[in-house]
């Protein structure tokens, strides 16, 4: 779906922002990426459906160079939801909104309305509402689903919880999460590390421009050599996990640590009771 | 990231002369563009503009922005031609459109002019901080604080907004519109509902700063403060002299 090819990338007037970088997502995967603030993340996400194009190397999506082909091809089959929706959105009404996005890539009217209509439901949309008018979170709900409406094969989501709160952060991840099931390919930066626990599969580690890690999130948010070079903290249930030590290790989910001591417990109250 | 109306940080002769300098040295090209209606005079004036931005290391900015005025002009210098009838004519189009030598020559004159006197704006902001240009309307030409604070602003927040317009746009193409196309009236077409994005996204920011500044106590100022001090140099005197050259040989017609 996805794939770099020691792709480097720097802006005019700065050293490389992106060094050598090589990595491949395949289709339906639900990929995380991770870095401190200035590694590189939202350039390396530009560089994913053309809007930037790397100094050396190739970026292919579905084949098509991304050095070679418009980035409005490109758009086509990718989603690109921003950090800020106030860029996004552009039109008076929330109906509008979604409609815009699809004047692109549907010709027809009807099935434009039959979209619209559909995504208007699925995110409970009221759709003669004013966007403006609308609570950050809203308004991010309004871009991503515009961005859904067209059925994306390659979503990336630029930090898509920023600024949402928890309920919020769960209805956008959920969505975007039911959609990976249905198989869109996901390509998600974001700072919660619970969000990422909670819904990636795999996570690239970016630092400095490099990639410093690539695997299952469980070995990752494990893994404290990458985690300090990129100076990220695991989530809460992995780092007490790491903190409890080797029989702990396999633990990530909240579900897991709560049956694992569950059953320790149990395993004690048994032993205590044989004893006395 | 570097707009063209922004700062750019350096230590040349240009970026050391007093700001007052600097502003009537920008208001002198300027003048000198509109004083004289000789084309050679104006390319002149845009070269000496090219050779300022080179002596202040921004030579690579100033061409890649005289570019993009240039095809701008371009779309100006047909429009003007079109509208100039009279004259001695030179070409006949169909349609009974009549091009004529008056109307190229005075369309030349107004592309040049445009370019020649926007290049002057950018070279005083570009080796100028904002804070100085305040300073200096505040200490040396009287100007109220309130109103040399609204002008530092508007000078502050048009990088802001180009910087905005691209984000937006960049947003558009992420979602397919073709901005990447290389019809300009499909473009501008194009662009004409994102006003919607920047007008709100601009009034926000505005009235952010404006709750910012009160919130400091822009209002309760009721004296001046500023420690930093400026003071003219021999080099600011060689560019008044050359300045008031400038605008006396555009002025005088000794070129006509």
């Amino acid at each position: 779906m996805l794939r770099f090819d020691r792709v480097s990338f720097s802006y005019r007037t700065e050293t490389a922002t992106i060094s050598d970088v090589s990595f491949e997502i395949g289709e339906g995967e639900f990929v995380a990426l991770l870095g401190e603030n200035g590694a590189g993340k939202s350039t390396l996400l530009r560089l994913c459906n053309g809007l930037l194009r790397p100094t050396s190397g190739r970026v292919s999506v579905r084949g098509y160079d991304t050095a070679t082909t418009k980035t409005s091809a490109i758009a086509r089959f990718t989603g690109f939801l921003f950090q800020n929706p106030d860029r996004q959105i552009c039109q008076n009404t929330v109906y509008g909104e979604i409609m815009f996005g699809l004047e692109y890539i549907l010709p027809d009217e009807s099935e434009r309305r039959r979209r619209t209509d559909e995504t208007l439901a699925l995110f409970s949309l009221d759709g003669l509402g004013d966007p403006f008018g609308l609570s950050r979170g809203e308004r991010q709900q309004i871009a991503l689903a515009a961005i859904l409406a067209r059925k994306p094969v390659l979503l990336l989501l630029d930090e898509p919880t920023t600024g949402l709160d928890y309920r919020e952060c769960m209805t956008v991840m959920e969505i975007v999460s039911n959609l990976n099931a249905e198989g869109t390919t996901v390509f998600m930066i974001s700072h919660d590390m619970e969000v990422v626990a909670d819904f990636a599969r795999r996570v690239l580690v970016l630092s400095g421009g490099r990639l410093i890690g690539d695997g299952p999130v469980r070995r990752i948010m494990k893994d404290p050599g990458v985690l300090r070079e990129a100076s990220l903290l695991p989530a809460q249930i992995p780092a007490l996990a790491m903190t409890l030590g080797d029989s702990f290790a396999n633990i990530f989910t909240i579900d897991e640590m709560a049956d694992t001591v569950g059953q320790r417990a149990l395993a004690r109250q048994t032993s205590v009771g044989k004893t006395s | 990231m570097n707009g063209f109306l922004s700062y750019v940080n350096g230590s040349s002769p240009l970026h050391k002369l007093h700001p007052l300098t600097k502003m009537v040295m920008s208001f002198a090209l300027c003048a000198s563009c509109f004083l004289s209606g000789n084309h050679v005079l104006i390319l002149c004036v845009i070269g000496l503009n090219l050779c300022l931005f080179a002596s202040a290391g921004g030579i690579a900015r100033a061409v890649s922005t005289l570019l993009s005025f240039v095809k701008f002009s371009a779309v100006l210098f047909v429009l003007q031609l079109f509208f100039i009838k009279d004259g001695t004519p030179i070409f006949t189009l169909p349609l009974g459109i009549t091009l004529t030598y008056e109307g190229v020559m005075f369309s030349l004159l107004f592309v040049l002019r445009f370019l020649a006197s926007t290049m002057p704006l950018a070279l005083m902001l570009s080796v100028t901080p904002v804070g100085d240009i305040s300073n200096v309307l505040v200490r040396n030409l009287r100007v109220p604080y309130r109103y040399a604070f609204v002008i530092t602003t508007a000078a502050r927040f048009i990088p802001l907004f180009s910087e905005e317009m691209s984000g937006i746009m960049e947003a558009q193409t992420a979602r397919g519109v073709e901005f990447d196309t290389r019809n300009f009236i499909k473009k501008i077409r194009l662009l004409i509902p994102l006003c919607v994005p920047l007008l709100i996204s601009s009034v926000r920011r505005i009235e952010n700063s404006a709750i910012s500044a009160e919130l400091r106590g822009f209002n309760l100022r009721t004296r001046l403060s500023g420690y930093k001090r400026y003071s003219f140099g021999a080099n600011d005197a060689t560019i008044l002299i050359a300045c008031a050259a400038l605008v006396a040989v555009s002025a005088s017609g000794i070129w006509p």
